[in-house]
């Protein structure tokens, strides 16, 4: 047991050593960037190349990234558990406040003109080529000749998302009709589409895949995802419904890990550089709709607004949503039961 | 278990280092992680874990793990006593090559098991589509998981029946044969008594393994509460939405399933090693 500490030690000093040698070069900064896996291509094609040459022309130095790649959930905790992440770019936001509440972050992360965000997106509906089943909204996911896909909301940021629009159109729909928000019709429309659901994938990307394999009539999926396949070449008809969720994605500096690798400053440069114009037109072009106002004008007729979005403020915000649609008794874990009979 | 290992009690220092190195071992690789797994799950205090392990969605994912782990051994004892069978008591060109392919569900990474499982049985594929028309559905179903879990766990019946046959001595059967019994009477009075503690041993280590497979049943299965979800991915799911305690609680089921299962194997072996000896 003795020797087995020993051994520990010895590498623990051993890796403690590679850090030291690597942090004393100053010709070259290393950042280590982890994102959800969906706009790994904006990333890797276009924004990181150019922040590299934007941050070479201004200071001199060269920025090596390390960049890593995970559904959004599983990031947020591996960085939890001690991937030390300079930057963390995820799917949604209560994946960034686990890693304040776990003492990484210790700024007021949202503090900033875009409330922390950094592109936004819709939940949409991929229908077949040729929209065999006629789907034009929610309701048409309910019938019973279509067989809807979308993942697990247990594992999946996409599904919490395609959830959330679904509840949400319903609540907003009754409320244009009556003027006052329809708690049980917004419920019975999520489980009469969650009864037409044939597969539930573990990550957003898996259900595309599935989709794409031939099974089900119709995918909840983003709409960068679904541009994404466009822009690759492939027909992959989707709409906006009337009413869906406006998707934030949010970005943030973790405290712990810039001091310790003294990576602040490039680390804020990063996040800058991500909301200026050149990045937020990348952004744009790989299907992620921008934050900055100016360049969401420019590109207003590729991204039309849908007449009733609402954002996840209109459901109460995260936390309540985490308990109201997917805890014990919430709207969502209620319905899986009530099907399950 | 085996009992003594060496002829006499004296035990040397290499003797001492070897026992101590393979104790450390099992130590520190299983025990130590199945420790900490079962101490975790009681941080929240036992009415909690058993909260969580008594939820509804858990108990049906159990139940569809075992129940179709069950199915799975019925089809694998069959097929794979009948596999050895075949391998070891009949000469036929290609013969090698069959013997090498059946490990390979060993080798390859079970998530592309599940890929491949529905590229050829999946709705879209020809004998997907054939069933289909029926009404059957094989993948994104009940019948989807007992097949990956067959696929998963081939070689252990095969690979645990075979070598006992060959050393199994021809001459009971022949005995048997002369004193006037019919073949079905010599198979199912000589030859199956002969090979049950290793069928058995096939059988209990494939519903073990069965018990936490989780990459190809993930792809196959359609993963819904209470119709298609199994124990381990509910676990996932449960991990994946911050809920590790509920997901250890189940975790620790499976784990006295497994447990239980090896221990009755092994009690099983022992008495029936004694029983031949007197």
């Amino acid at each position: 047991m003795k020797k087995g500490v020993k051994w520990i030690l010895l590498t623990a000093l051993f890796v403690v050593g590679i850090g030291k040698a690597v942090s004393a070069k100053t010709d070259e900064a290393t950042l280590i960037f982890a994102a959800y896996t969906v706009p790994k291509e904006a990333y890797q094609k276009e924004i990181i190349p150019a922040f590299q040459k934007y941050w070479k022309e201004k200071t001199g130095q060269n920025v090596k990234f390390e960049e890593s790649y995970e559904a959004s959930g599983a990031q947020s905790r591996a960085i939890a558990a001690g991937l030390e992440a300079d930057i963390a770019a995820l799917s949604l936001e209560k994946d960034v406040s686990r890693l304040k509440d776990a003492g990484l972050i210790t700024h007021d992360w949202k503090n900033n003109k875009y409330n922390g965000f950094v592109t936004n997106s819709l939940a949409v509906i991929v229908f077949r080529p040729g929209n065999p089943k006629n789907i034009s909204g929610w309701e048409d996911l309910a019938k019973q000749d279509v067989d809807v896909i979308y993942p697990s909301p247990k594992t999946s940021g996409g599904a919490m998302w395609a959830v959330n629009a679904i509840y949400g159109a319903g609540l907003k729909m009754s409320e244009v009709k009556t003027g006052k928000k329809d708690f049980a019709y917004a419920r019975q429309l999520l489980k009469s589409i969650q009864k037409r659901v044939k597969v539930m994938d573990k990550s957003g990307r898996l259900s595309v895949t599935t989709f794409e394999n031939g099974i089900g009539d119709a995918l909840v999926t983003y709409e960068d995802e679904a541009l994404l396949r466009q822009k690759q070449g492939k027909e992959f008809p989707f709409i906006a419904p009337g009413s869906t969720i406006l998707i934030e994605n949010p970005i943030a500096i973790i405290d712990k890990n810039v001091n310790k690798h003294q990576t602040r400053n490039i680390a804020e440069a990063f996040l800058e550089f991500v909301h200026s114009k050149e990045a937020q037109r990348l952004y744009a072009q790989y299907g992620l709709r921008p934050v900055n106002e100016e360049v969401a004008r420019e590109f207003a007729a590729k991204y039309p607004a849908p007449k009733y979005l609402f954002n996840i403020n209109y459901l109460g915000g995260w936390n309540q949503v985490e308990n109201d649609i997917y805890g014990k008794n919430g709207v969502w874990t209620k319905i899986i039961e009530e099907l399950g009979r | 278990m085996y009992g003594r290992s060496s002829p006499s009690d004296r035990v040397t220092n290499s003797d001492l280092a070897l026992r101590s190195l393979s104790f450390g071992y099992i130590g520190l690789l299983i025990v130590l992680p199945i420790i900490a797994m079962v101490a975790r799950s009681l941080e929240g205090g036992l009415a909690a874990l058993w909260a969580d392990m008594t939820l509804p969605p858990a108990i049906y994912s159990l139940k569809l793990t075992i129940s179709t782990a069950l199915i799975m051994v019925a089809i694998n004892v069959v097929t794979g006593t009948a596999t050895a069978w075949v391998l070891v008591r009949y000469r036929f060109p290609g013969k090698n090559l069959m013997d090498a392919l059946i490990d390979l569900p060993f080798a390859m990474p079970t998530i592309v098991t599940g890929i491949m499982l529905v590229a050829v049985y999946g709705p879209k594929s020809m004998i997907g589509a054939f069933f289909n028309r029926y009404g059957i559905e094989i993948m994104f179903n009940k019948p989807g998981i007992i097949i990956a879990l067959l696929f998963v766990t081939f070689p252990f019946v095969v690979r645990a029946v075979q070598p006992v046959l060959i050393e199994m001595d021809k001459d009971m059967e022949e005995a048997a044969r002369t004193l006037g019994a019919s073949s079905v009477i010599i198979f199912l009075r000589v030859v199956i008594p002969s090979l049950l503690p290793s069928i058995l041993t096939g059988a209990a280590l494939s519903f073990s393994r069965a018990l936490g497979e989780f990459g190809s049943i993930i792809m196959v299965a359609g993963n819904i509460p209470f119709k298609t979800q199994v124990a381990s991915v509910y676990i996932y799911g449960e991990i994946e939405s911050y809920n590790p305690q509920g997901a250890l609680g189940l975790s620790v089921v499976l784990l006295l399933f497994s447990f239980v299962t090896l221990l009755v194997l092994n009690v099983l072996q022992y008495w029936s090693r004694r029983h031949e000896k007197n």
